[in-house]
């Protein structure tokens, strides 16, 4: 167990270009042989109030840095892993953009699978991030809950 | 004891503060001191947050540390 704790909140929405370079990056690493990504899009959902413009995420900093910690030891430890990125939105991600990004690189194909989904499940669960959804044009607003 | 409470998302919408201090002359453990915030906060009954103690979930019998940082936490909405 002793893989750096790493940066993963980013400042706004997740761009397809910062995307297509985390991948780039990786043309140097030769031991891997298979790829696997994760994107969450804000979705305009229809709730009582308005359609989702967007979601403006907030989060325990502290606390949201160590469960991450936490969870990307757990699926190295896992998972047969050459590496894994997780990144995430902080303040306003507009509908149709992305918010959660996360990128495992492995030798072989069955453990990007397994663990991606290991990784999206564990977010979801257990890292302090709140979204409140911004709500049609007048001001209304949702908070989101994960189920 | 003293403590410091951080409140997020609807909570913090809830208390209209993102921040307190937070005096006791007793010792407590989380239970008591959700006691306390319900009985300062009414709202906060309608409302679902777990709370962590120095940055891990704590359940209502988990004693609380002298200048423990404390956070009420609302559901989980990351992705």
């Amino acid at each position: 167990m002793g893989h750096k704790p790493k940066k993963v909140f980013v400042e706004g929405p997740i761009s397809p270009q910062f995307v297509a370079e985390s991948i780039a990056k990786h043309q140097s690493k030769t031991s891997i042989g298979a790829h696997n990504i994760f994107l969450g899009q804000i979705r305009a959902d229809a709730k009582v109030g308005g359609v989702v413009t967007g979601i403006e995420y907030s989060a325990y900093p502290e606390m949201a840095e160590q469960i991450f910690h936490q969870i990307r030891e757990a699926a190295f430890a896992q998972y047969e892993l050459t590496c894994l990125h997780i990144y995430h939105s902080l303040g306003l991600v507009p509908t149709g953009e992305i918010s959660l990004f996360v990128f495992v690189s492995s030798p072989h194909r069955r453990a990007t699978f397994e663990a991606l989904e290991f990784l999206v499940e564990e977010i979801k669960a257990k890292v302090p991030i709140f979204g409140k959804e911004l709500l049609g044009n007048e001001g209304d607003f949702a908070w989101k809950e994960n189920t | 004891m003293t403590l410091s409470i951080l409140y997020f998302g609807m909570i913090a919408e809830a208390t209209g503060q993102p921040l307190e201090t937070w005096h006791s002359l007793d010792a407590m453990t989380v239970g008591d001191l959700k006691n306390d915030l319900l009985e300062k906060y009414p709202v906060l009954r309608d409302r679902k947050f777990q709370i962590a103690i120095n940055q891990q979930i704590a359940d209502e019998s988990f004693p609380i540390p002298p200048l423990a940082q404390v956070a009420l936490l609302p559901p989980f909405a990351g992705g």
